[in-house]
């Protein structure tokens, strides 16, 4: 089996004295896509502001070998593990270039920084041409291309990405899990977070579904594709 | 010849009004504070270069980098601090909490320092420039110079360099920013800083055309708020010329109106535009 790269075990969390998450587990091994599904409120955001520490939880993740519990979002970026947000969540006033910069703002090696540059040009050759441009002007998919890429610059050991699809024309969005595809080759872990079942499983390795702050079933996306019940509650076909 | 005078002298005192704003808009832009110990700040500055010059014999001008770092330190430490405890609670809290800082800091002003007036006179204090009738006087010439390179500088730094960038990208979008690495106790202390140093170098200045007093501190922060509304929060020149805008209108309202009607202008013109166009100058935060 696979080394695994990030560990969850017991995590509880919520907003105030909402309980959202119950008793999560969840493991992902490095090198591998997986796929976190799930209705709209069933808990897979809440999980990733979980893991970035943008709220407090309780139970352990483990990332590398190194417990995030407690840690500031700052700490948890600059360990490796890099968010891309849910809503592209971009500066608008900012041009793509200086929002990539901005990916990069804790690498000091100007000339490893450069060559990232040119890697997220060749992967996303749009975001080249508007380099200049405002962030806020983008269509939806260019800001979900910007947003990859400005996390990718942070060269993370592993991505989150929290509802890549949401809003994005369907053909934008098999561009994107293709470059999800190419991240992966490239020696980047995937956590994909995602309402559209069809498109998190074309690409993933293995799955988690959740369904009101609980994992409820896991296993390899062949498998979980063959899930009767599944079948019927997500992808809609009988 | 009266108007092109009456226009000089307004322009040239706005640039500094325009300075004592960028730092209050700075703060405000990026870490939502309305600093109403922003006065307060410029009058500390003021007494920084009159101790430089009057104590050490240093000139008032190259006194005001020192009278900079001494405002920056201050302004990092009150953020890190005091400010920081309370950024995150409502607006409110904010103003009240800035607003007894300006309390403090002008009776400790008091304390040590009298509340004697004190002016910076240079030796080059009364000299002027002729130009086609109108005078210069060179001190507000420096001042104004002063300040035209400061929002240089300062449009330098926020566009330019790393740090810049972080403190635009955390005002534009501060869950983003904490994402990708920003560590925004730290930025907010060295943004506070920055805007600390700015009023420090106005209160120098300030201190070389006027006179400083503990007490100047309420007056200057009411005209700083209102140029920075004016000014908008962005872009440095924008804020330099609403200052320059309130110059001329006080230095046209003193002539033509009457002196005691100065500070009544700017109130006044801030509730004509707001009333105009209320959209247009709130935005650009």
């Amino acid at each position: 089996m696979s080394e695994p790269l990030l560990t969850i075990a017991g995590l509880s969390a919520g907003y105030g004295a909402a309980p959202v998450l119950f008793d999560v587990t969840l493991t992902v091994n490095k090198g591998e896509i997986v796929a976190l599904v799930g209705s709209n409120g069933a808990g897979k955001t809440t999980l990733l502001r979980s893991i970035s520490h943008m709220i407090t939880a309780r139970g352990s993740i483990n990332f590398a070998g190194r417990e995030l519990i407690g840690l500031s979002p700052e700490d948890v970026f600059a360990a490796g593990l890099v968010q891309v947000p849910e809503g592209r969540q971009l500066f608008p006033a900012m041009s793509i270039e200086e929002n990539l910069q901005m990916g990069a703002f804790l690498r000091r090696d100007t000339a490893a920084v450069a060559r990232s540059f040119e890697q997220m040009y060749a992967l996303f050759p749009i975001l080249k041409d508007r380099r200049r441009q405002a962030a806020g002007s983008l269509s939806g998919g260019e800001q979900q291309m910007c947003a990859m890429a400005r996390a990718l610059m942070a060269d993370p050991k592993m991505l989150m990405v929290d509802e890549m699809s949401l809003g994005l024309a369907p053909v934008i969005v098999d561009q994107l899990l293709v470059v999800l595809a190419d991240i992966r080759k490239a020696g980047v872990t995937v956590l994909l977070v995602e309402q559209d079942v069809f498109a998190a499983f074309s690409v993933a390795d293995r799955g988690y579904v959740m369904e009101t702050g609980r994992i409820v079933r896991e296993g390899p996306v062949a498998e979980l594709a063959e899930d009767p019940e599944l079948r019927k509650a997500y992808l809609g076909v009988a | 010849m009266l108007f092109a005078q009456i226009m000089v002298n307004g322009l040239l005192l706005g640039g500094l009004y325009g300075l004592m704003a960028l730092g209050m808009a700075l703060v405000w832009g990026v870490l939502n504070i309305v600093n109403l110990a922003h006065g307060a700040v410029v009058m500390l500055g003021g007494y920084c270069v009159y101790f430089l010059f009057t104590g050490a014999g240093i000139d008032p001008f190259a006194a005001l980098p020192i009278a900079m770092v001494v405002m920056f330190a201050l302004g990092y430490l009150l953020q890190r601090y005091v400010l920081n405890l309370i950024i995150r609670s409502a607006q409110l809290n904010t103003l009240l909490i800035t607003f007894g800082l300006d309390v403090v800091l002008t009776y400790l002003a008091q304390l040590a320092f009298s509340a004697d007036f004190r002016a910076i006179n240079p030796s080059y204090a009364g000299a002027n420039l002729t130009w086609m009738g109108v005078t210069i006087p060179l001190v507000r010439l420096g001042a104004f110079v002063t300040a035209l390179i400061l929002a240089g500088l300062l449009w330098a730094l926020l566009q330019r360099t790393r740090l810049g960038r972080a403190i635009r990208a955390t005002a534009q979008n501060l869950v983003a920013a904490r994402l990708y690495g920003v560590n925004p106790a730290q930025l907010y202390a060295v943004t506070f800083g920055l805007g600390a140093a700015l009023a420090g170098a106005a209160g120098g200045l300030y201190g070389m055309v006027s006179q400083v007093t503990p007490y100047v501190g309420a007056a200057l922060t009411a005209k700083s708020f209102v140029i920075t509304i004016m000014g908008g929060l962005e872009n440095p020149f924008g804020i330099l010329l609403g200052g320059v805008f309130i110059g001329i209108a006080e230095a046209l309202a003193a002539i033509y109106i009457g002196p005691t009607f100065t500070d009544a202008i700017s109130f006044g013109l801030l509730l004509l535009i707001l009333v105009a166009r209320p959209a247009r100058s709130l935005r650009g935060a």
